[in-house]
Parts: C-alpha cells; sequence; structure tokens
C-alpha cells in the first residue's frame, strides 16, 4: 500500500480533538502535520516558508470559512482535500468540484483519497 | 311600389338633374337596405321612408310618411329637445352628425349613426341617414371597459406594470413604476427603463428578451432602484404577450421580491450552520469514541465512560439550544455539570461558587462543559466529592477590557486523600483542558494532581459580547 511518507500535509481544523485524530491517524502512515491551525489567519501565516504537498481542510472555522486558505493553496498547486460538515448544496461553487470527505470523517476513505492524489496512476514514484 | 321614395320637389328645375338622374337616385335609395334614408319637413313631419327605414325602425313607409319622425328619438332625448337641435343645426350649417341612441316602433333601441342634410331649395326640409351601429358601438363599449379594467387593474395592484414591445421597448409604465423609480412615463418609454435598473444587471435584464418571443414568455430577476432611499431592491419581471393576435405587445409586472430573496438567504445559512452543527458534533462523538476506548479496560467501563460523556455533551447542547445558540453563563453551566452528578452536593455546603455573571459563547460553553465534566467526574470518584473530609470551591473574577473578558476560572478541591495513579489516569479529561481549551478558546490552563486534591486553573479570553 503506497503511504504518505515524508508527504507534509497542511491540516486546518477548529475542534481540536477531530484534529488531534486526525493528525495522528496521519502521522501513523507516515506524514508529517502542519499545523493543525483552527483559523484562516494562522493557515494562511504557516503557508510562507512552509513546503507543502497536500492540505486537509474543514470549510467552516468558528463561523468563518477556510476558502482563503484554499484560494492560496491552489495558486501554490497544492492538492487539497476538504474534510466538512457541509453537504454539496451548501458550498460554495467554485469550490465544488474538489475531493470531499463528510465528517464523521471515514479516515480509509480520506487516505485513498490522499494517496490516490499524491500517487497519480501514471507517476514514476 | 312607386311613390315609396319620391325625390323632393322632383318638379322643380334642377341645374343637373336629368330623369337618368333621379331614376338612378332612386334606385339607389331604394336598394341601400342597410341605410335608413327618409326625408323630413321643416317641422320634422316624414315626407318619404325607404325599405331601409322600415326594416330598420319597424315603421311601414304608411305608417312614417305624413307623421313626425321625432318618434325615433327616445323619451329622453326628446324631452331634452334634441329632435328640434338637430333640425336647426342642419338648417343652419347645412348638416348635422351625431351618434346616439334611437328607438323603434316596438321600443327596443339601437345605435344609430346619423346624417341630416339640409335640402338646398327653401323650406324643402332635410333628408336623414341613419345606419344600425349597435354591434360596432357594444364591442368598442366593450373593448373601452375591458380597458379601463385593465388601467384599473393595473395602477392598483402593488406590482409595477407595464406594456412593451417584444424585443422590450417600452410602451407605457405604470403609475406605480413612476412612483417607485422617479422615472416619467416620456423617460420610460422604449428602453429608459433601463436607467433604473442596477448597472450589472441590464446586460442579463436585456439578454432575457432575447428569444422571449420564442419561449412566450419573458422573466428576469434583476434590481430596481427605488427613488425614496436610494436603495436596489430585487425585483422578479414576468411579461407575456397580450394575445396571439397580437404578438408583439407584451404586458409585463415587476413584484418586489428583496425581502423574500433576503428570507431565502438566511434560511440557507441556517441550513448549513445546522448541517454543520450536526457532523462536527458527531464528529465530536467520533473523537469521544476513540479517546474512550483508548483509556478503557474492558468494555463493561467503555460504556459507563462513554454514556456519561455523551449525557455530558447533550446537557451542554441543552443547555445552548435554550439559549436558543446565544450566550451561556458560567455559573449555570457549572451547576448543570454538579446537578447531573449528584445535586445534593451543591447544598451541603461543601461545594462554593463564587464569582460574578461571565456570559460564555456556544462554542465555548461546549469546551468548557465538557472539560468541567471531566473535573467533576474525577471528583466523585476520587476527590472532593467522593470523600467526608473533601471540599470543592469554584472561584472565578472577570477583567473587563476595551474589546475583552479575561475570566480566571480557579477549580479548587480541599481535604481530599489523593489515591495514587490518578493523575496518570487522567487522559481524556487532561487532554481536553491542557490542549483542547488552549488550541480552541486560546486559553491558559493549568491542572495539578495536589496531595489534598485537584487544582485547575483556567483563563479564558473573550471577546466583549456586542449587542444583538
Amino acid at each position: 500500500m503506497a503511504d504518505l511518507a515524508d508527504r507534509r500535509i497542511l491540516l486546518v481544523e477548529d475542534e481540536y480533538m477531530i484534529a488531534a485524530d486526525l493528525a495522528s491517524f496521519l502521522e501513523r502512515h507516515g506524514a508529517s502535520i502542519v499545523g493543525p491551525f483552527k483559523s484562516v489567519a494562522s493557515a494562511l501565516a504557516a503557508l510562507d516558508g512552509e513546503a507543502i504537498d497536500a492540505a486537509v481542510l474543514d470549510i467552516n472555522l468558528g463561523g468563518e470559512r477556510v476558502y482563503p486558505v484554499a484560494d492560496a493553496l491552489i495558486s501554490r498547486n497544492v492538492p487539497i482535500v476538504f474534510a466538512t460538515g457541509y453537504d454539496e448544496l451548501l458550498m460554495d461553487r467554485p469550490y465544488l468540484g474538489l475531493p470531499r470527505c463528510s465528517k464523521p470523517i471515514d479516515k480509509a476513505a480520506l487516505l485513498q483519497i490522499l494517496q490516490r492524489t499524491l500517487n497519480p496512476p501514471g507517476s514514476s514514484s | 311600389m312607386s311613390g315609396r321614395f319620391e325625390p323632393m320637389n322632383d318638379s322643380t328645375p334642377h341645374a343637373t338633374r336629368g330623369p337618368l338622374d333621379d331614376q338612378l337616385f332612386r334606385l339607389m335609395v331604394e336598394s341601400a337596405h342597410d341605410y335608413a334614408i327618409f326625408s323630413l319637413d321643416n317641422a320634422g313631419v316624414v315626407t318619404s321612408w325607404n325599405t331601409g327605414a322600415e326594416r330598420l325602425m319597424g315603421w311601414a313607409h304608411a305608417d312614417a310618411v305624413g307623421n313626425t319622425a321625432d318618434v325615433i328619438f327616445t323619451a329622453e332625448d326628446r324631452a331634452a329637445g334634441v329632435p328640434e337641435q338637430e333640425r336647426t343645426q342642419a338648417a343652419k350649417r347645412g348638416r348635422a352628425e351625431d351618434e346616439r341612441w334611437q328607438q323603434r316602433k316596438d321600443g327596443t333601441r339601437f345605435w344609430a349613426s346619423g346624417l341630416m342634410m339640409r335640402l338646398d331649395e327653401p323650406n324643402a326640409g332635410f333628408v336623414k341617414v341613419l345606419r344600425d351601429r349597435t354591434d360596432a358601438h357594444l364591442a368598442n363599449e366593450r373593448l373601452r371597459k375591458s380597458e379601463e379594467r385593465f388601467r384599473l387593474l393595473a395602477t392598483n395592484i402593488p406590482q409595477l406594470v407595464f406594456r412593451s414591445m417584444s424585443d422590450g421597448n417600452r410602451t407605457w409604465p405604470s403609475p406605480q413604476w413612476i412612483e417607485f423609480t422617479g422615472l416619467g412615463v416620456e423617460q420610460s418609454l422604449g428602453f429608459g427603463w433601463l436607467d433604473a435598473i442596477h448597472p450589472e444587471d441590464r446586460g442579463p435584464t436585456l439578454a432575457a428578451w432575447t428569444g422571449a418571443i420564442d419561449r412566450g414568455e419573458y422573466y428576469c430577476e434583476h434590481r430596481l432602484r427605488r427613488r425614496s432611499d436610494g436603495q436596489y431592491r430585487w425585483h422578479q419581471t414576468r411579461a407575456r404577450s397580450i394575445g396571439p393576435d397580437e404578438p408583439r405587445d407584451w404586458v409585463g409586472t415587476m413584484t418586489d421580491i428583496h425581502d423574500l430573496r433576503a428570507l431565502q438567504e438566511r434560511q440557507r445559512v441556517l441550513m448549513a450552520e445546522l448541517q454543520h452543527r450536526t457532523r462536527n458534533l458527531l464528529a465530536i462523538v467520533q473523537t469521544i469514541v476513540s479517546r474512550t476506548l483508548r483509556g478503557s479496560d474492558s468494555l463493561q467501563s467503555f460504556e459507563l465512560e462513554f454514556s456519561r460523556r455523551l449525557q455530558a455533551l447533550s446537557r451542554v447542547q441543552a443547555l445552548i439550544s435554550g439559549v436558543d445558540y446565544q450566550s451561556l453563563d458560567l455559573r449555570d453551566l457549572l451547576i448543570a455539570e454538579l446537578q447531573a452528578h449528584d445535586g445534593r452536593q451543591l447544598n451541603s455546603g461543601r461545594v462554593t461558587l463564587d464569582g460574578p455573571a461571565f456570559p460564555l459563547p456556544a462554542a465555548a460553553a461546549q469546551a468548557l462543559g465538557l472539560a468541567f465534566h471531566e473535573l467533576v467526574t474525577n471528583a466523585v470518584k476520587y476527590g472532593a466529592l467522593a470523600q467526608e473530609r473533601g471540599g470543592l470551591a469554584v472561584k472565578w473574577q472577570v477583567d473587563r477590557r476595551d474589546a475583552e473578558q479575561v475570566a480566571k476560572v480557579e477549580w479548587k478541591e480541599s481535604g481530599v486523600a489523593m489515591p495514587p495513579g490518578v493523575a496518570r489516569r487522567a487522559g481524556y479529561g487532561r487532554e481536553l483542558i491542557e490542549r483542547a481549551l488552549p488550541y480552541q478558546l486560546g486559553a491558559e490552563t493549568e491542572l495539578q494532581f495536589e496531595p489534598d486534591g485537584v487544582r485547575c486553573s483556567i483563563t479564558v479570553t473573550l471577546k466583549s459580547p456586542t449587542n444583538g
């Protein structure tokens, strides 16, 4: 099974226990976690100077939306997975096509999406 | 039938009329079945009466000739002297034209278009031609009433009404439109009405007219400027052609849907918020499951611990929803948690709560509620609330600054003989207090297991509540 070894994954989630759970799960699969961050400002501040391979983003962060972080990542070509309580209908239109896991997170499904995104079929690694 | 209609003054020499002309004239008059043509003298007595007059009015030639022609007028007109006025005018000006209700022999009425002409020779009287225009008149009347009803409707409903061509070229704006937009009739005609549409919406507004004639309907939602306060308000505009006979003639309404749209948007936001809360809550339950599982040495202890934590979560949820997701007072949160474990402790004198009112936003209340649950559970199992000599004092101070409130909560147990190993057991509670509260609330926390009981201090900084 392809792993997340040496992958740096940004985690944005405002609920500590959820963030801690996800972080330890991803770390068990070899990833190193950038974050977790609970707000747009703290996540954006971390983007500069950090090499990031992928990001797992909650959408609603204590009332504010994570979209500015998503925009910054998209402009850096960093793949994103939303881990969110939002249904498709309630998401902002430009982000509808991006991969998404509904809360409560099915971690195996999240892992699969991350692996597929980071090691697309046909890639040499 | 000869002599039914005798041209007047047949014997009088006339410059151009010969025998042929007389015959032609007679034939024309006799064959004009749809026209009542008769002559009368200066006093209004009938001197000739054609077939058309017999047909239209019901008096036979013999009944009519020699009698007054006034009988074809309604009683009202006769009383008002209309027959005399008509003759006077025709005598003076050569002709008198009018349209009015006239009367038949049987009393029924018909709408007549009439022309009375003075005959040239002195004292020769008049000739009158009448035509039955009842059907056309009634049709006109119906049309006029229908137009009037349309205007009445169009000018009294709350919608802004307009008439236009099938390309959006306006031909009539209702008074409500003028009142709402402040654009005059002239300014609104053609495409002048576009000035009242929000500049960003003008393109889509015009584009919607393209193809409207094929679809048979125009539909658009756009913002319309209200003159009274300059606000652009959302309107829904619909228009249709008046009917298949008039494919280019359209009528439309513009309905203010501004408040409706605001409500829909609010509902969408509420739905999103509800969705978020529900799923987040499930995700929190998921973390409680995994944390509790990790700290349990048997399924029995898992079940007990898990159901207590679930109850604590649901208790906090109930409290928050009880205040409609507004702020919840710190004291109420503490009391609810203590009561859930053992209500009697609150009045036993062993527990003291001391501090001012401190309103907590929902998110902070939920995080603190779960932390208090862990502290209370520990106290009930091993600490101040489990032992005879134990005491619990919770004190808090609130420091109000400009935009912030800083609350420092001190949890202090005393008189406890701390059993060995408790400090190590408190995995989930310790994580909540030492990690989750700092992460989620930016709180500064400290948890210590002193020999005589637990000490915990939590300092939370919150934005001062704003009104509304």
